[in-house]
C-alpha cells in the first residue's frame, strides 16, 4: 500500500451530515461541480481524464472505466445509452444501497459527466426491485436535478441534451449481468447475451450504450474536480482510488466503509470492524462477494485489499462485499446456500450452468440432509470444472468458483459431515 | 374483445399509471416490466384477466408479457396473502441466525392459526447484510430479526399474533 491518505473520503464525503440526499446539502460542499468542470472539457479529454485516474469498474469485473467510454464510437449517427447498473445483488454487497441512501446526486452527477463524454442522449438507472425506499431516494433525485437544470435539453446553456430515468427490476440476480440488463430494461427476460458485439457497439435496443456500476459514476464527479493525477495518487499502482467495503458477518462493526484500495486487511477486520464478536473466531473469509472463492485465516495474513492482492491469493475483490465467516458456521450450510443460490438464479440458457448449478445443488441438498455419499466432494469438484469457462456469462463460473474453492480448503470437514452423516 | 372502453378491469389510477408507462420508454416492450409492477401493487397478482385486458386495451403481446411474469421472481403466481414474509436465507442472514428466526415465524403462524394470512418464503440476499438477518414483510424491510425479537415485529401486523 503506496498511500499514507487514509480514509479519503470520496464517495461517503456526505457521511454524517443531515439530509445528506437533498441538492441543497449537495450542492454545499461541492457537488456538480465535477459537471460544471466537464462541462468546460471535450468529450475525448473527459475519456482521456478518467483513463488516466485509473479508475476501474467497480461492479466486480473491474474493467478499466475510461476504457470502456472509449469504446463507444464518437461520430455515429442516432441515439447512445448509459445505464447505471444499480441491481446489487450479489450476496454480501450492500454498497450501492449505501450510495443511493446517503448521495444519490452523487450518482447522477457522475452519470451526466459520462453521458457527455460518450455522447449518450439518454440514461437509465437500474435498481433491484427489492429497494423500494431507495427507489424513491433516486427518483426524487432525479427530480430534483431536472428542476435544477442538471438534466434535459441545454443543460447548463451548455447545449448539451441528457434525459436520465429510473427503471426497476423484477427480482433476477441475472440482470446484474450488463447484457442481461439490457435485456431487461427492454422489457424481455434478463438472459445475457454472447459478447461481441460489446454493448459500446451494439447494447440498448441495438445502439451504443455504455453500463456502468453505481459507485463507479459516483467516483467519477471527484476525478473531474480532483484531476486524474489525485485520484492515481490514492491506493496502488495498479489498483487507483478508494473502494466501498460491504462488510458483515461474525464482526463488531458491520457496515459500508470507505477505504483506499491497497488497506490492510487485519487492519480493517480487527481496527475499523472492532473484530470478531465475542466468542467466534475467524474461520475464514469470502473477500468479494459470493463468487469470490473463499480465504482461510493462513491466506488472509498480510493480505491487502486491491484487485492484484487478492487475485494473488486465488480469489476476487469483486463488489468489495467481505463476508467474515466464524467457526460456528458450517462449511456444509455455506457451500449448500451458494450452491442453492446460483441454482435458484441461473437464467437456464446455458446448459453447463443450468444442469451444473442443478448438480451442485442436489449434491449439496444430499449431504446436508446426511445422505450423502463417499464420493461427493469429489463430484463437486468436477462438476464445478466442467462448468468454466462454457458459457454466455460468468454466472456458471461465479458458481464453479467458490465451489472449487470450499471442496479444495475445507473438503475434509465436507467429507468428516459425510461419514457421519452415513453413520447416524 | 371490441372496444366497450368504458368496461375496463382497470382503475382509473391504474389506466392512467398504464398509458403513461407506454409512452415513457424508446419501446412499449420496455413498459411491461412496470406496469406488471403496478398491476401487482394494486391487485396483489396479475391474473390472465389482467394480461387479457392488456392484450385487449392497450395491444400488448401476452406471450411478451407472460415471458415477463414467469422469468422474474418478483411477480407472483398466486394470489398473496395479506402479509407475505420474504426472508434472506443467503450466507450472512443464515450464519446470523436466519434459520432459527423462520423456525420461529412458522411456529407463530401455526401456534397463532393465522396460515390464511401469513405467508413465509426464504430469498436470495436483500443486500442489507450488515443488518442480517433480514426480512421483509411486503414491502416493508426489517433488521436484525432474531427468534427473539420476531413476533414483536409481526404483531404489529396482526392483532392475532
Amino acid at each position: 500500500m503506496g498511500n499514507t491518505s487514509d480514509k479519503i473520503k470520496i464517495i461517503t464525503k456526505y457521511e454524517g451530515m443531515p439530509n445528506s440526499r437533498s441538492l441543497d446539502t449537495y450542492l454545499s460542499k461541492g457537488g456538480y461541480e465535477g459537471l460544471k468542470k466537464s462541462f468546460s472539457m471535450q468529450p475525448a479529454q473527459i475519456i482521456e481524464e478518467v483513463k488516466a485516474s485509473g479508475l476501474r469498474g467497480r461492479g466486480g469485473a473491474g474493467f478499466p472505466t475510461g476504457l470502456k467510454w472509449s469504446f463507444v464510437p464518437q461520430n455515429i449517427q442516432g441515439p447512445k445509452y448509459l445505464i447505471c447498473n444499480n441491481d446489487e445483488g450479489e450476496p454480501g454487497t450492500f454498497k450501492d444501497r449505501y450510495i443511493a441512501e446517503l448521495s444519490p446526486h452523487m450518482i447522477v452527477e457522475g452519470m451526466i459527466i459520462a453521458a457527455k463524454a460518450i455522447g449518450a442522449c439518454k440514461g437509465y438507472i437500474y435498481t433491484r426491485y427489492e429497494f423500494f425506499e431507495e427507489i424513491k431516494w433516486l427518483e426524487a433525485a432525479i427530480q430534483e436535478a431536472y428542476k435544477a437544470g442538471f438534466l434535459g435539453k441545454n443543460i447548463l446553456g451548455s447545449g448539451f441534451d441528457f434525459d436520465l430515468d429510473h427503471y426497476t427490476g423484477a427480482g433476477a440476480y441475472i440482470c446484474g449481468e450488463e447484457t442481461g440488463l439490457i435485456s431487461s430494461l427492454e422489457g424481455k427476460k434478463g438472459q445475457p447475451k454472447l459478447k461481441p458485439p460489446f454493448p459500446a457497439v451494439s447494447g440498448y435496443l441495438g445502439r451504443p450504450t455504455v453500463v456502468n456500476n453505481t459507485e463507479t459514476f459516483a467516483a467519477v464527479p471527484w476525478i473531474m474536480i480532483n484531476g486524474a493525477a489525485a485520484h492515481k495518487a490514492i491506493g496502488t499502482e495498479k489498483s487507483a482510488g478508494t473502494k466501498l467495503f460491504s462488510i458483515s458477518g461474525a464482526i463488531k462493526r458491520p457496515g459500508v466503509y470507505e477505504l483506499p484500495l491497497g488497506y490492510s486487511f487485519e487492519r480493517f477486520l480487527n481496527d475499523d470492524c472492532g473484530g470478531m464478536i465475542e466468542g467466534r473466531s475467524l474461520k475464514a473469509c469470502i473477500p468479494g462477494g459470493a463468487s469470490a472463492p473463499i480465504l482461510t485465516p493462513e491466506e488472509l495474513k498480510g493480505l491487502t485489499m486491491d484487485y492484484e492482492a487478492i487475485a494473488a491469493k486465488g480469489s476476487m475483490l469483486g463488489s468489495g462485499a467481505v463476508m467474515i465467516i466464524d467457526d460456528r458456521m458450517s462449511m456444509v450450510e455455506l457451500m449448500k446456500v451458494i450452491a442453492d443460490f446460483y441454482h435458484h438464479e441461473s437464467c437456464g440458457q446455458c446448459t453447463p450452468c443450468r444442469e451444473g448449478t442443478g448438480w451442485l445443488a442436489n449434491i449439496m441438498g444430499g449431504i446436508y440432509h446426511k445422505e450423502g455419499q463417499k464420493g461427493d466432494v469429489d463430484k463437486l469438484w468436477t462438476v464445478a470444472k466442467a462448468m468454466e469457462g462454457r458459457t454466455i456469462c460468468a454466472l456458471s463460473d461465479a458458481a464453479a468458483m467458490p465451489t472449487k474453492a470450499i471442496t479444495k480448503k475445507f473438503g475434509d470437514e465436507l467429507r468428516a459431515f459425510i461419514e457421519r452423516g452415513a453413520g447416524a | 374483445m371490441n372496444s366497450s372502453n368504458n368496461s375496463s378491469i382497470f382503475s382509473e389510477k391504474l389506466k392512467t399509471v398504464i398509458e403513461k408507462e407506454l409512452t415513457r420508454y424508446e419501446t412499449k416492450r420496455s413498459a411491461i416490466l412496470p406496469i406488471c409492477h403496478a398491476i401487482q401493487d394494486e391487485c396483489g397478482w396479475v391474473q390472465e384477466k389482467h394480461i387479457d385486458a392488456l392484450e385487449k386495451e392497450y395491444s400488448l403481446n401476452r406471450i411478451q408479457v407472460k415471458e415477463v411474469l414467469t422469468f422474474y421472481k418478483a411477480y407472483k403466481q398466486s394470489e398473496p396473502k395479506k402479509f407475505e414474509i420474504e426472508f434472506c436465507d443467503n450466507i450472512v442472514c443464515c450464519m446470523m441466525g436466519a434459520k432459527d428466526a423462520m423456525a420461529k415465524i412458522e411456529e407463530l403462524i401455526e401456534k397463532q392459526g393465522v396460515n390464511s394470512e401469513f405467508g413465509l418464503k426464504g430469498v436470495p440476499c436483500l443486500g442489507v447484510c450488515d443488518q442480517a438477518p433480514a426480512m421483509l414483510v411486503n414491502k416493508d424491510r426489517h433488521h436484525k430479526i432474531t427468534n427473539e425479537n420476531v413476533e414483536k415485529v409481526l404483531s404489529r401486523y396482526s392483532s392475532t399474533i
